[in-house]
This record gives structure tokens, C-alpha cells and sequence, in this order.
């Protein structure tokens, strides 16, 4: 019924921009590839394999934190009613759309004069705070799903609202958790500014400062640097390929967060 | 020991009054049917009882404690949810006990009262499924095996046959008609459908647009209806309302006790057929007296007549209840011999 | 209204109280603590002194920082006018055609927005490096902004797609029936259906070219003579390299007020819209 030369203008539109979305990450890995020695080489001598154990230490660390605690915000923001609800909200939808870099310049002196800088903490609990703003957002619309009648069966169990919570109520919320949780871990190993100014100790550089510093003191042998940027992104879109369902619902549910 | 009572209950959402002054008590071991319209306040009434609204005014009680205040896990009472409300990631297992981990019941117990439960209700077999694997009949029994097996005081359902089919629900009624006769635990029923209200109850309580209209057995409210409303919601099909007397009577008269004309009934009602329904057994029809009114006969057999066909009819005097004009009984009989028309 | 006994209250406070405490601490405090500082020109080091709203003023006489400003709007064309004009084009023609192995399509358009902007500046800087776009002066600029739309018009695919599957099939097949063209089928019935998806992509698109700071600081350090500065890189430049902390601080809260601003624009604009 459509004009074959419709459908074949329409496939074509989209392989087109498909290759274009593709090319440039196909010759970063053909860059690496050429040499894969590069790979063993950027992680010993390049560093790299410190700086992925920085990245998964700290990622870890604000997604299981930021995870709890969005995880038992979302429950009162989602299921409970008392004072201040609306505020509060109000509160967390602005601190949405916060951007790194206005917060950047205290958080960095502030955390200067507490002698933290140059240590975990100092990317962990900005990146926490930030991801706690999202998750509470996220789970509380899961929880404002859940059929009330649910936890009304629950409540006349005997069941009081932590056990509800957990034995009841989450248990439905899996792919909402999943997708929290794969967000969260995105935006945490892909952040850069954060680890550029609070960290100047190597052995604490995350994978994407790492790059940055790799990038500055290699500028002849692109193959290594390839393949420094191919293992600092690999994690992210391994997770990528196999949960893309979830990347995919959770941002376009009008994330803010970049 | 497990009585309930209702004294002057209020509940408004808003500037709407859902409840109006309930005052109500169902027996020990009885088994109270809550019925009404949409809107009637039925379902507030007992998610008062069961602790999930809050009590604005008056006082609800249970085994002669006032439970306004107190929580639901405290009133030691169970409730089958509409929607059946089961835990779906668990097993039907872990649905019947749970509510009797959270209360700390030794291990053993749990064990024994699960499965007891299970075997009363024919769950035997399903006990390591998951709800998206049952049916709906049986999804229904595990809500109801789910609340038996914490042994509540009382017992409240909230529709639960309404998700039913309906060759399901007559099976599924009689089985929970028999089951509480069985255990003996007090049970108020909420349901819209009369007639699932007049087969369960012992005692059935009429509510409409928050009030409630009136409490009886089920013959009391089929034979002797407080007021038209009542009159016309139990009983199907249900009680025909025509004026008397100049407009200054209501007269309530079943279809039963329509008949064509002869003497000794009252009347002589004429008017034509407005509808005819061929039951097998017998039929309807539907009558529009020349006064205006619709009457509903019903006739042994399959009555031929046709749409439009005059038709001359009397009301059978002992079956026919008279109102005043706002709608409330007046509590004499008509009197047997009396004949003249509506004038 | 009277609470059912039994019905959490109280408690919630409990619950929300680490996740506020842990937000408020990193992200309302610090924003608050932006906006004083603000308020000083501080080296960071020796005590600042009261400046008022020099700083801000600054932004607008100053002409690095004009320039900043300016270049975030022509940003904004490649970051969010282009990438949006794809996607709608390629969501358009999704729509009319069946077309084979969507779902995969998909995966493929939104793996730039998965990758860190690291390695992305890292892999376009390679790409460009025989160009020598970078290096120019007037070039850079659009060169920088080429990458981002780059990153964003899968995002924008992805987002159409989705809001042309939630229009009833009905409305399209009453389009073809009254002989509707691709074009005009696009401008009556697609897009109308994806105002809402529209906001969600003009919000998000925006927000990534007025942040924006990982590419322009990989590629091009805000050169070559700052043809390619961005608030963002200011902010950074500013606070730690130029010692000016507080202008610094200035820029970002203003960053800040114009994400702001334009979140609820776009949003109130498509809420009046979609109740036409």
C-alpha cells in the first residue's frame, strides 16, 4: 500500500544515520583492535587498570547508596501521606535539573576545608546526592503504581511498612529498581568534571579522568589511546547491549539529569 | 466472641457524606449482607470496620471494643479484597502465611493452619503456585483461605464474587454460604447484587447514598420494604410503585401478585402490553396501565400475547404494601375486601 | 481529613530522612553556598571581598563571558534544533513504513548517548585531527557542535519513535485514506501527537549544550583563542585556574537559572499546546 519508493527512501534515511552513528565507534575499536597488545599495555603501564578499579569502587559506592536511600524515599514520597509532602517534592524536582557545574565550586572548597578532597568520599557523596535527587523521583512513581488494595491486604496482616516495603511492595518493582540502578551507574562512570577537580592523586584518577590524562600525554601513538577509550567505555555499554530496554524506558521518561 | 456495632458511624470525603449515621450490630456467627447501589456507602461502612477509613464521627465496635482508633492489625479482623489483593511474587503458601509470620505464630502452627486451610478450601494442590497461575475461582479462594487461616474474629468481604463468571459465582456463593455456617466466624458481606444478598445473609442490611434504609431477614425485606426504595431494589424483577387513590397512596405490589383481572382482587387495572419476556418456565410482561404506571406481571408458562394488546388486571389485596407519598410504609396491610380503582 | 489509624505517618520522615539529608547536603547546600559566593570576588586562597552583583554584572560586560553565552546559543542549533529535525524526520518515515529490524535500529541510534563524553571527545578528536577543523578559528566552534549532535539526534529518534507508537494506528490509516502525502500526514498527524516527546527532547538536548563542559575541554580547551569557550568551561576556568572564584560561581548559578527557566518554558509551552 505505501509507495515502494517510500519504504526503500525510509530504510535508507535510517541506515544512513545508523552508519553514522556506528562509524566513529567502529574505527575507535579498529583503532584498537590493530594492535590488541595496546590493550595490556594501557592497562599496566597506562594505568588503566587502576583506574577502573577507582571507577568501580566509587560507582558501586553511589549506586548501592543512592539506590537505598532513593529506594525508602520513594516509598514515603509514593505510599505515605504527611506534612510537607508537596515542598518536599518540589524540593527534589528542582534539584533535578541542578547541573554539576553550578554546584562544582563550593562543593569543592567546601569539601577542601574538610579534607576531603583527593579521596573517595569527595566523588562519592556529590554524585550520591545528585542520583538520591533522580532515584527518589524514579521509584516514587513505581511505588504510585502499586494497586492500593495490595498494601491495604498487607496492613491488615500485620504487616507494618518496612516489612510491607520489602517482603510486599518491591518485590514487583524489579525492572523499576533495574533501571534506576543501570541509569545511576551510567551517569556515575561517565562523570568527569567531578573526578577533573576534586582529584589530583593519581591512584585515585577514575577511568574518564584517567582517559583525559591519557589523552594529554599520548599524542602520537593513537592505537594506545584507542584503546585507553575503548576500555573506559566498555563497561557502560556492555551493560548497554544486554539491558537497553531499561536505558532506553528510563531516560525517556524525561530524566533531567544529563 | 466477635459481635460488631455500628453507633451513629459518619464518614465524609470532602463536603460528601459516603456514610450517614450507620447504626447497625450483626451477632456473633452471623453472616450480614451489606447491600446497595454504587454510591450506597456499603463498601466505606466496612472499610471502617476493617480499619482503613477513618471514623469521623460515632464509633465502630468489635467484641464490644471500640476500635475507632485502633489499628487493623490490632481489631483481629480479616478482609477479602475485591481485586483479591494476593501477594504476587509469592506462592499460595507464603500468601496463607503470611499474615501469621508477621505475627510471630510458631513455625508449626503456621504449617498446621496453612494447610488446614489449604485442604478446607481445596488448595492442596496449588500451594507452590504463583496467583498469575491460578484461575479466577481460584484466586478467589486463596483471598478468602488467606483470611480464614488467621482465624480473625471477624470476617469482611468486600465483592468478592464480582470478578466471577456467572455459573461460578452460584457455585462459589453456596461454598462460602456453607463455609461460614461451617467455621462460625461473624462475616458482614458487601455486595450490589440483591440477589447474591438474599441467598447469603442471615440477615441483610439495605443502604442507599450513605443512609442505611433498612436491616431484616431476607423475608422481611422481600414481604415487608420500609419504603419504596427498598422495595424497588430487592426483588427481581422488582416491586412495581403505582399511585392510588388520587396520588395520595403508593402502592407496592410484586409481580407475583399481579394477576389477570377477576373478583375479588383489587382493581380492575387496564392497560397494554408494554414488553413481553418468554422465561421457559414462565413469562414476564409488562404492562402500561391507562393511569400511567408500569406494572409488572408474571404469568405461568409461555403467555402469547403481543405488544400492544390490551389487557385488563387485579392486584392480589394481601400481597400489596401501601406507602404514603414521600415513600415510606405505612405499616397496615390493605385491607382485604376493600375494591375500588385507582381514583 | 481524619488519617486511618494504622496509616504510616509520621514514619515517613524516617524514610525520607538520609536520602534528604545525603540531597541536601551535596546539592541544595552547595547551590545556596553558589549563590553567596557569588556574591565576592575570592582568589580562594586569601578572604573574598563583597562584590555584590558585580559578578553577574560581569557576565554581561564582559566579553569572554558574553562570549561564552553567545556561543551556548549557536550550540543550541547543533545541540537541539538539528538533532530534534532528525529525529523527526527519521521517526516520520519510521512511522509509514513497516520497518525491518526496528529494534535493533534502535540500539544502534542510542549508543552515543551510553558512551562517556570522554571517549567521545577522545574519538572525534582523531576524526577531526587530519581536518585540522579544531584548530580553526571560526570552524571549531560548528565542528564541537557536529559532535553533539552527534550524541543527541539518536536520543531524539528514540523519543519520537516512541510517542508515534502510542498514536492509534486509526488516525494514520484516516490520513491515507484521504489521500495524504508523507509530508502531510507528518504535519497533520504525527507531528501534533509528539508535542509532548518534543518538550521531553528540546528539555533534555538543552540541558546536555548548556552543561556541556567534558567535549569542550577535551578537544579544544575552549580555544583556539577561546572561539569555543562555554559557561561551563568558565566556570572552570575561572574558578581553577584564574582564581576567580566567585565570577566563577556566578556563571554556573546563572547556568543553573537558565536550565531552569528553560525546563518550564518548554513545559508550559507544550501544556498550553496540547490543550488546544
Amino acid at each position: 500500500m505505501i509507495d515502494r519508493r517510500e519504504q526503500v527512501l525510509a530504510h535508507l534515511m535510517l541506515g544512513v544515520f545508523a552508519v553514522i552513528a556506528l562509524a566513529p565507534i567502529v574505527r575507535i575499536l579498529g583503532m584498537s583492535l590493530s594492535d590488541p597488545g595496546n590493550f595490556s599495555v594501557a592497562w599496566d603501564q597506562g594505568h588503566f587498570g587502576t583506574y577502573m578499579r577507582s571507577s568501580v569502587l566509587v560507582t558501586s559506592a553511589v549506586v548501592v547508596a543512592a539506590g537505598l536511600l532513593s529506594i525508602l524515599a520513594g516509598y514515603a514520597f509514593g505510599m505515605m501521606r504527611f506534612r510537607g509532602e508537596q515542598v518536599l517534592f518540589y524540593l527534589f524536582l528542582v534539584g533535578l535539573m541542578v547541573p554539576l557545574e553550578a554546584t562544582i565550586v563550593p562543593l569543592y572548597y567546601d569539601l577542601r576545608d574538610l579534607g576531603l578532597t583527593d579521596t573517595y568520599w569527595a566523588l562519592i557523596l556529590p554524585q550520591a546526592g545528585v542520583s538520591v535527587a533522580f532515584g527518589t523521583f524514579w521509584m516514587r512513581a513505581f511505588f504510585r503504581s502499586v494497586p492500593r488494595s495490595l498494601v491495604e491486604a498487607a496492613r491488615l496482616d500485620g504487616s507494618s511498612s518496612w516489612s510491607t516495603l520489602w517482603r510486599v511492595v518491591l518485590p514487583l518493582g524489579r525492572p523499576a529498581v533495574l533501571t534506576m540502578v543501570v541509569l545511576i551507574f551510567m551517569w556515575t562512570w561517565n562523570e568527569f568534571l567531578l573526578a577533573l577537580v576534586m582529584v589530583s592523586d593519581e591512584a585515585l584518577r577514575t577511568a574518564p579522568l584517567g582517559l583525559a590524562f591519557f589523552q594529554g600525554r599520548n599524542t602520537t601513538d593513537e592505537a594506545l589511546l584507542a584503546a585507553g577509550a575503548v576500555i573506559v567505555a566498555t563497561p557502560v555499554v556492555i551493560v548497554y547491549v544486554f539491558l537497553q530496554r531499561h536505558f532506553i524506558r528510563g531516560m525517556l521518561s524525561g530524566a533531567t539529569k544529563g | 466472641m466477635g459481635d460488631v456495632a455500628f453507633r451513629g458511624a459518619v464518614k465524609r470525603f470532602g463536603t460528601v457524606e459516603a456514610v450517614r449515621d450507620l447504626t447497625l450490630e450483626v451477632a456473633d456467627g452471623e453472616l450480614m449482607v451489606l447491600v446497595g447501589p454504587s454510591g450506597s456507602g456499603k463498601t466505606t461502612a466496612l472499610r471502617m470496620l476493617a480499619g482503613l477509613e477513618a471514623v469521623d464521627a460515632g464509633e465502630v465496635a468489635v467484641a464490644g471494643r471500640v476500635v475507632n482508633d485502633v489499628s487493623p492489625r490490632d481489631r483481629d479482623v480479616a478482609m477479602v479484597f475485591q481485586d483479591y489483593a494476593l501477594y504476587p511474587q509469592m506462592t499460595v503458601r507464603d500468601n496463607l502465611a503470611f499474615g501469621l509470620r508477621r505475627r510471630r505464630l510458631a513455625r508449626e502452627e503456621i504449617l498446621r493452619r496453612v494447610n488446614a486451610t489449604a485442604e478446607t478450601l481445596g488448595l492442596g494442590a496449588l500451594l507452590d503456585r504463583r496467583p498469575r497461575e491460578l484461575s479466577g475461582g481460584q484466586q478467589q479462594r486463596v483471598a478468602l483461605g488467606r483470611a480464614l487461616a488467621r482465624r480473625p474474629r471477624v470476617l469482611l468481604m468486600d465483592e468478592p464474587l464480582s470478578n466471577l463468571d456467572a455459573a461460578l459465582r452460584v457455585q462459589a456463593r453456596a461454598e462460602i454460604k456453607r463455609l461460614q455456617q461451617d467455621v462460625g466466624t461473624t462475616t458482614i458481606y458487601v455486595t450490589h447484587d440483591q440477589l447474591e444478598a438474599l441467598t447469603l445473609g442471615d440477615r441483610v442490611a439495605v443502604m442507599n447514598e450513605g443512609t442505611l434504609e433498612q436491616v431484616g431477614t431476607p423475608e422481611q425485606l422481600y414481604d415487608e420494604p420500609v419504603n419504596v426504595f427498598v422495595g424497588g431494589f430487592i426483588g427481581s424483577p422488582a416491586m412495581s410503585i403505582l399511585p392510588w387513590a388520587g396520588g395520595g397512596l403508593l402502592l407496592g405490589v410484586r409481580p407475583e401478585h399481579v394477576r389477570p383481572w377477576e373478583e375479588g382482587l383489587l382493581g380492575p387495572l387496564d392497560g397494554r402490553v408494554a414488553y413481553v419476556e418468554a422465561l421457559g418456565r414462565e413469562t414476564l410482561v409488562g404492562v402500561d396501565t391507562d393511569a400511567g404506571a408500569r406494572l409488572v406481571t408474571v404469568l405461568p408458562g409461555r403467555a402469547r400475547l403481543a405488544v400492544g394488546e390490551p389487557l385488563r388486571l387485579g392486584l392480589v389485596p394481601a400481597g400489596v404494601r401501601r406507602f404514603s407519598p414521600d415513600g415510606a410504609a405505612e405499616d397496615a396491610r390493605f385491607p382485604e375486601h376493600r375494591v375500588g380503582g385507582p381514583g | 481529613m481524619r488519617r486511618p489509624p494504622g496509616e504510616p505517618r509520621h514514619v515517613a520522615y524516617v524514610y525520607l530522612l538520609p536520602g534528604l539529608v545525603l540531597f541536601g547536603a551535596f546539592v541544595v547546600a552547595p547551590l545556596v553556598h553558589a549563590a553567596w559566593i557569588s556574591l565576592f570576588a575570592w582568589d580562594g586562597i586569601t578572604p573574598g571581598e563583597w562584590v555584590g552583583l558585580d559578578n553577574y554584572e560581569a557576565i554581561v560586560s564582559d566579553a569572554e563571558l558574553r562570549r561564552a553565552f553567545v556561543h551556548s546559543g549557536v550550540l543550541l542549533v547543533f545541540y537541539v534544533a538539528i538533532p530534534v529535525v532528525i529525529g523527526l524526520a527519521l521517526a516520520g518515515a519510521a512511522s509509514r513504513s513497516r520497518v525491518r529490524g526496528l529494534a535493533a535500529l534502535r540500539t544502534i541510534l542510542f549508543l552515543p548517548q551510553v558512551i562517556a563524553l570522554v571517549v567521545v571527545a577522545v574519538t572525534w578528536r582523531l576524526i577531526y585531527q587530519p581536518t585540522g577543523w579544531l584548530g580553526d578559528f571560526d570552524l571549531a566552534l560548528p565542528a564541537v557542535g557536529l559532535i553533539g549532535t552527534w550524541v543527541a539526534y539518536g536520543l531524539c529518534f528514540v523519543l519520537f519513535m516512541a510517542g508515534v507508537q502510542k498514536v492509534p494506528s486509526s488516525l494514520y490509516d484516516a490520513a491515507r485514506v484521504d489521500g495524504a502525502g508523507a509530508v502531510r500526514e507528518f504535519l497533520a498527524v504525527t507531528l501534533p501527537a509528539l508535542r509532548g516527546e518534543i518538550a521531553v527532547a528540546v528539555t533534555l538536548t538543552t540541558i546536555a549544550a548548556l552543561r556541556n563542559f567534558d567535549l569542550v575541554y577535551l578537544t579544544t580547551s575552549g580555544g583556539p583563542g577561546g572561539a569555543t569557550t562555554v559557561p561551563a568551561f568558565e566556570v572552570y576556568q575561572r574558578a581553577f585556574r584564574g582564581g576567580e572564584v566567585g565570577a566563577a560561581a556566578a556563571v554556573g548559578v546563572c547556568v543553573a537559572a537558565v536550565i531552569f527557566v528553560l525546563t518550564l518554558t518548554v513545559n508550559r509551552v507544550a501544556d498550553r499546546a496540547a490543550r488546544t
